[in-house]
């Protein structure tokens, strides 16, 4: 099993009605898919619409879901040709929303540079990412090596768990524990940050 | 490493499979119901996702109270939409596989309902054959599917739409098709026994 159909077992669930199984997907693509928007749209106010859009149209979209491509790549697609299609409707139906007042004067790279970074979030936001981020990767550094080879072999280099089995010279279940160790030692460190409250927010 | 209960790192460990899609099965139906059932489970796919995109870039790091109000918000218009169900992938190619026999069938009706019309249409001035047409025709229209039944009543109704490539293959065959009424319907018999046959 390669990277490419990691998504299908969520896939048949959401085919077969199990519309969890699709909020499962969402948790998953919903940054990606919020990055890429936030690149094609400069409003940044737009883009949780646009991406809840996205999914929207995805969910309906998917009994036509073949499988010929990978999950993402499908849903790469529809979030680029709503976001296409938010942009000429704003282009026929002008919205001046509050941030595209304030960055109207900034100079365009560093606007650009800005909208990359934050999304439009608020200051404290931006703040909470950056120490979500330094606590993956100081976490990821803490790791044994067999722990941060076998999450890294999986998640940057997307192989399955067979092809780190043969790489790590290991049996498969050994790759399974040992990804599942890394990001439960990552999750550790993590969860203050998440959620005080864990599980009530979910 | 942890001291939460043996069955909480069961449930975390088959959700880490998930997320490679390293499960199935049972397994698979079992891990989307702790997402349905249990808030910490829906918290651990959560962090475990985020692990994963900060892995890849620091600019997919999130706040988690951002990400759970976008879900929130999808999952309030996920219910307003009608539950979707496809058919399970075999079946679907399975029927991909056969989709074109329904209109080859189709064709093949139509064609054979076509030639014996225009057959007998050329044998017009044996009254009999001719007023027997619409009650021997009945039986092969029953070769083609329901659904595509109707198309073959095209060529009864009127002659003028004989497609004129079957005149060119009339006038080919003048010599077979002027033979004799009684060939034409012995061939007319041969179509309704194979109709019944099936």
């Amino acid at each position: 099993m390669t990277a490419a159909d990691a998504d299908a077992p969520l896939v048949e669930r959401v085919k077969l009605g199990d519309v969890k199984a699709f909020e499962m997907l969402v948790v998953k693509y919903q940054r990606r898919i919020e990055r890429l928007i936030g690149r094609m749209v400069r409003d940044v106010d737009l883009v949780p619409d646009i991406a809840q859009e996205t999914f929207i149209r995805a969910y309906r979209a998917i009994p036509q879901f073949r499988g010929d491509s990978a999950f993402y790549t499908w849903l790469y697609r529809i979030a680029v040709n709503t976001a296409k299609k938010a942009l000429v409707e704003l282009k026929r139906d002008p919205v001046v929303t509050e941030s595209s007042l304030a960055s109207r004067g900034d100079d365009d790279e560093t606007s650009r540079v800005e909208n990359e970074l934050s999304d439009g979030e608020t200051p404290d936001a931006v703040l909470a990412s950056k120490e979500v981020a330094a606590a993956v990767n100081s976490a990821i550094e803490a790791l044994s090596e067999d722990l941060r080879q076998a999450i890294t072999l999986r998640e940057i280099e997307g192989l399955s768990y067979e092809e780190i089995a043969e790489l790590m010279n290991c049996p498969i279940g050994t790759v399974r524990s040992r990804i599942f160790r890394a990001r439960e030692a990552i999750a550790l460190k993590l969860r203050p940050l998440l959620d005080t409250r864990e599980g009530e927010r979910w | 490493m942890s001291s939460e209960p043996a069955n909480v790192m069961a449930n975390r460990e088959r959700l880490s499979a998930l997320v490679d899609g390293e499960l199935d099965g049972d397994d698979v139906v079992r891990a989307c119901a702790l997402w349905r059932d249990d808030g910490e489970s829906r918290a651990t796919w959560h962090a475990y996702q985020l692990i994963g995109d900060v892995l890849r870039s620091d600019d997919l790091a999130s706040d988690a109270s951002r990400d759970g109000a976008f879900v929130a918000a999808l999952r309030a218009r996920l219910a307003l939409e009608p539950v979707v169900l496809a058919p399970a992938a075999p079946p679907v190619q399975r029927a991909r596989r056969f989709a074109w026999m329904a209109p080859a069938a189709a064709a093949a009706g139509f064609a054979a309902v076509a030639i014996v019309v225009t057959v007998l249409r050329n044998n017009e001035p044996e009254v009999a054959v001719a007023t027997s047409v619409p009650a021997a025709l009945v039986p092969t229209s029953a070769l083609e599917p329901p659904a595509k039944a109707a198309n073959a009543e095209t060529p009864i109704a009127g002659p003028m739409v004989r497609d004129a490539r079957l005149d060119y293959y009339l006038a080919a065959h003048k010599q077979f098709s002027g033979s004799s009424a009684l060939g034409a319907q012995g061939f007319l018999r041969a179509a309704t026994a194979d109709g019944t046959g099936r």
